[in-house]
């Protein structure tokens, strides 16, 4: 009897049942998977995956940087801010100013610029803040002109200063206020907005004191020109009484744009209070402050943070776009410098241009001057390279805009007279939609002049080739935050 | 207007003023209490190391209720005018009764 023993299974097969792999394989797991041997991604997959990485790595290193370069800052300056602070005591308080950056259609881009980098820190150290922007070009010159002349007139007792119903303890004296102010600060965001600035203290310390309404000299103006005059009047437009109800208008008819203003009944029983003997002496002479002549001296004005800043529009600025993109964490440093140099508040005194003077301010093309390069009046000079090409064509694009706009209110003009003398009947189509009428069409063609010419005003302010303003007062009395003498955070150094 | 004595020559209180006097008040309670609540949840560190304020606390708290009242004003003047754009006459007032 033999005995045939069963055939013993091969070794290998033996030892692949044992173990974890004898496990995953028993419950389905395929064996391939064990055999599977590492291999690199094609050259395509290889591309893909690094240049992913890194930008992916670039931007996460960029972005934790900027968060502890901006920490850094925040700790430095936080005991500032833990100070208790009594019930009566107020703040330091700062004015940011923020123009509009030519060629930008965002006009508060200057505004976020100091939201998003400076304005973490100053929250760090307990500074107030209020912010001044302009929405088109030049509106930020006269918002600082006509706060100066407020002043002015406020000092020449010829307005009462704004005064609470109700009186509250922690109402300063105008002193006191004025003290306030000059240890505040000034923030100045980017070159158009330094000039702007400029361009509105020269005007508001230079310009009469006496209450304009520009709308209605305009007005007035406008009514001379005689653009929209009829080219053969066959009778004067007042006397038409037969004309019922139809709007003829005279120049009378046109909507005032002057307001009520409780500053001219003030202005009677105004007292004077005490002043510098130029003004004083003026005070007497003239209610509505037309005569009184502007300062010979200007007094001291808060220091100024002059903070660098560039907008960058238009195509030929992507490649610089997408570079600042990887890398804001130079922006966020120039921005906590900027906070930090304001908080700590070291100033010096502004570097004045050594040159004649310029009390005409007129607006030649061609007023270059030769500059020291140190002058403060250079400040950010190379940020006005990065204007879009687009803004050397504003003034011709307004008057482009200008003409049109004349060739087209002309044709309604003539339409609205004929309709309003009933020398025909209205269309159907007037019926349903009526044209415009004559006080209409003046009414509107006021408002695009004021548009038009206050954008001309703005544009010759800030436009290259025109420096900054200044006057031979203005020396001496700014001072600006200068980098402090103790040692900078370990950011400092570079990011 | 007098709330309790200003009406009685006209015979008796005019108790729809009353009412909504009240109403109003209350308005201007609840939009006083929500505001403290939440500018105090903002600003102000429930640690209360100190008795005063710090100064990032007043900061905080002044800008706080600065953009609490203008948003109220906001939304006030929005609500008034869907009330009458919608034909009602509206409320007359805003949320805080101002």
């Amino acid at each position: 009897m033999s005995i045939s023993a069963p055939p013993l299974p091969p070794p290998t097969a033996l030892s692949r049942k044992f173990g974890l792999r004898a496990a995953f394989e028993y419950t389905g797991v395929p064996l391939s998977l064990f055999e599977k041997r590492p291999k690199l991604p094609s050259r395509n997959w290889l591309i893909f995956l690094t240049v992913s990485s890194s930008l992916l790595g670039y931007y996460v290193y960029d972005r934790r940087e900027c968060k502890l370069i901006r920490q850094d800052y925040i700790d430095r300056v936080r005991p500032l801010s833990e100070e208790p602070m009594g019930k009566f005591e107020l703040p330091r308080k700062v004015v940011v100013y923020g123009a509009k950056w030519p060629g930008d259609e965002d006009w508060d881009r200057g505004t976020r610029y100091f939201r998003k980098y400076i304005k973490p820190i100053l929250v760090a150290a307990a500074v107030d803040y209020k912010i001044v922007a302009g929405k088109r070009h030049g509106d930020l010159a006269t918002r600082v002109a006509n706060d100066i002349k407020d002043q002015r007139r406020i000092d020449a007792g010829l307005d009462r200063p704004w005064e609470s119903p109700m009186p509250l303890p922690s109402k300063l004296s105008p002193e006191a206020e004025r003290h306030r102010q000059l240890e505040g600060g000034i923030i100045l965001i980017g070159r158009p907005t330094f000039k702007e600035y400029m361009a509105g203290f020269c005007r508001g310390w230079t310009e009469s004191l006496e209450r304009v309404d520009y709308e209605e000299i305009l007005s007035r103006e406008l009514q001379n020109d005689g653009k929209f005059d009829e080219p053969d009047v066959d009778e004067p437009p007042s006397p038409v009484g037969d004309i019922d109800e139809e709007p003829l208008p005279t120049p009378s008819r046109l909507p005032p744009s002057r307001r009520f203003s409780p500053l001219g009944v003030m202005r009677d029983n105004a007292r004077i209070p005490p002043q510098t003997s130029l003004t004083a002496l003026n005070v007497g002479t003239s209610s509505a402050g037309a005569d009184i002549v502007p300062p010979i001296e200007i007094p001291p004005q808060p220091p100024l943070l002059l903070v660098p800043f560039v907008n960058l529009v238009g195509w030929r600025l992507i490649p610089r776009l997408i570079w600042d993109f990887f890398n804001e964490r130079h922006k966020v440093k120039a921005g906590a410098e900027a906070g930090y140099k304001l908080i700590k508040n070291q100033t010096r005194p502004f570097v004045s241009p050594g040159r004649t003077p310029n009390e005409n301010l007129s607006f030649s093309p061609n007023m270059e001057l030769p500059r020291n390069s140190q002058d403060d009046l250079e400040f950010d000079r190379v940020a006005e390279t990065y204007y879009p090409p687009s803004t050397s064509k504003i003034l011709a694009r307004i008057a482009e805009a200008r003409e049109e706009y004349y060739r087209t209110a002309l044709e309604k003009l003539k339409t609205a007279r004929v309709l309003a003398r009933r020398e025909r009947e209205p269309t159907a189509d007037e019926l349903k939609n009526p044209p415009p009428t004559e006080v209409e069409i003046h009414d509107e063609r006021l408002k695009k002049e004021v548009r038009w010419r206050g954008e001309e005003m703005g544009w010759n302010v800030v436009k290259p080739d025109v420096p900054v303003h200044w006057d031979p007062r203005m020396d001496g009395i700014f001072k600006v935050f200068k980098d402090p003498d103790l040692p900078l955070p370990k950011f400092s150094s570079g990011a | 207007m007098s709330f309790f004595g200003g009406s009685r020559n006209g015979g008796g209180l005019n108790n729809e003023r009353i009412e909504a006097a009240m109403h109003e008040m209350e308005m201007i309670t609840d939009v006083f209490n929500r505001m403290v609540s939440s500018c105090h949840a903002k600003c102000v560190n429930t640690r209360y190391a100190d008795a005063e304020l710090s100064k990032g606390e007043s900061v905080c708290v002044d800008r706080c209720i600065g953009k609490y009242f203008e948003a109220n004003k906001l939304v006030g003047e929005t609500l008034n005018s869907t009330a009458q754009a919608a034909g009602g006459g509206g409320m007359g007032s805003s949320p805080m009764g101002m």
